[in-house]
């Protein structure tokens, strides 16, 4: 049980796990975010249509478990003939979960604005897109920082679930190890305390955004 | 073929089966969350080494995967000789994690009740006894309720993440059904749909706490 000698020996192994792990995380996060914007945008300036299916959007993808998403994207996609490597596909998936979130993030960050914003904007005499692009969105986007960070945290810890559709990163490589040792318990902290590594280094970062927004008006 | 009546009819009972796996983990997560998270919350509000120790473990659950905690669990106490099943590793792992994010959803509450209520409520002269339980906990209960109801879905996603340490439920049975069926089309439709009403169903119930424990503020 005190032998940690099999996690000394795999541990470059799992390192090089995490590094599968960030590549993936941050591919996905980046059109999450993105797309998350784009929902969240749609939402408060769309018409009564696109906000009705953006609404729908956002209750489908948040009712379904990923994991869920997931295996069946992992059985559906070649059905339906898209044919990803199995990288991008999962990536795809996280990303167009994750966007669901972030949209919601951004919204209550746009929303949050007060009145006065607008209409200054509105007052100079801009057009929507300038007023977006150089009033609304920059101040939205810093109130949003903070839950945003902490999604990507949430989004780093999903990335797990890919190992349960075959893929290989941390959780995955952990899993391969443990087969080869039989040290459970070493394994699984040692990836554990990688992934809190990673993970709590984000927390932190998200920690100094929120003091940077709530003192920085 | 997708939308096979005959097969539909076949697959919802054994989905259903898999949904009461579900219904107990996730209520009794809820359960002994709600009781964990506070013992937790109240913890960390204290000074020296036990809100110390409450801090960390709270950061620790929220920053690793609830997957890399269940194989702890499943594989680590199994190889220690005291092996759970995987529905009892599957629960004490949901309620590590999700202890830690409610103990934060208390602490939070708690923190949102001004200092002057404490002083009014002893400036009348009430007890400590009096003072919390008529005073504060109705305004930390009624600012807890959404956030709680968003955690509760949370947990409900979650638990399919225990179809990795083969418990049978909704995701593990879905899996089964494709691999034996090949019906993909139909599986999907069927898990997605009995989690979405869980979901739904949970959010209402979070709604008609909200006005049953919200009042005037």
């Amino acid at each position: 049980m005190n032998n940690f000698n099999p996690l000394i020996h795999s541990f470059p192994y799992l390192l090089r796990g995490a590094g599968m792990t960030v590549l993936m995380a941050a591919t996905a996060a980046i059109p999450a975010t993105v797309l998350g914007v784009v929902l969240a945008l749609l939402q408060v300036f769309g018409n009564r249509i696109l906000r009705a299916s953006v609404i729908a959007y956002l209750l489908l993808v948040r009712g379904i478990p990923l994991l869920v998403l997931l295996t069946f994207a992992y059985y559906l996609l070649p059905l339906t003939g898209i044919d990803l490597p199995p990288f991008w596909g999962v990536v795809l998936v996280i990303a167009c979960y994750y966007a669901a979130f972030m949209s919601e993030v951004f919204r209550a960050g746009i929303l949050s604005l007060p009145q006065a914003q607008w209409d200054a904007a509105r007052g100079l005499g801009m057009t929507r897109p300038l007023m977006l692009k150089i009033v609304i969105l920059p101040q939205a986007l810093r109130l949003a920082a903070p839950p945003y960070v902490s999604l990507c945290v949430s989004l780093v810890k999903a990335t797990s679930l890919v190992s349960i559709v075959g893929l290989w990163e941390l959780t995955m490589a952990s899993r391969e190890v443990v087969e080869r040792t039989l040290a459970p318990f070493q394994v699984f902290i040692g990836a554990g305390a990688i992934y809190f590594c990673i993970c709590y280094a984000l927390a932190l970062y998200g920690r100094h955004l929120e003091r940077r927004v709530l003192h920085g008006h | 073929m997708p939308f096979d009546l005959n097969f539909l009819a076949r697959l919802l009972p054994a989905l259903l089966e898999g949904a009461e796996v579900t219904v107990e983990l996730a209520v009794l997560t809820i359960a002994i969350c709600l009781v964990w998270g506070f013992v937790v919350a109240l913890a960390q509000a204290t000074r020296g080494p036990l809100g110390w120790l409450a801090g960390g473990y709270i950061q620790i659950v929220r920053n690793t995967p609830l997957l890399i905690q269940m194989y702890l669990v499943y594989f680590g106490f199994s190889m220690g000789g005291f092996g759970l099943s995987g529905f009892a590793s599957g629960l004490l792992a949901l309620c590590m994690q999700n202890g830690g994010y409610v103990a934060e959803i208390y602490r939070g509450g708690l923190q949102s009740v001004s200092p002057r209520q404490y002083e009014a409520g002893r400036a009348l002269g009430m007890r400590r006894w009096t003072l919390y339980t008529t005073v504060v906990l109705p305004q930390v209960i009624a600012r807890i309720i959404p956030p709680m109801t968003n955690q509760s879905i949370s947990i409900i996603k979650d638990t399919s993440q225990v179809a990795a340490i083969a418990v049978m439920e909704i995701m593990k049975i879905s899996e089964v059904w494709v691999e034996t069926s090949a019906n993909t089309y139909d599986v999907f439709l069927g898990a997605a749909l009995i989690y979405l009403a869980l979901t739904s169903a949970a959010s209402l119930a979070g709604r008609l706490c909200e006005r049953r424990f919200t009042f005037a503020q």
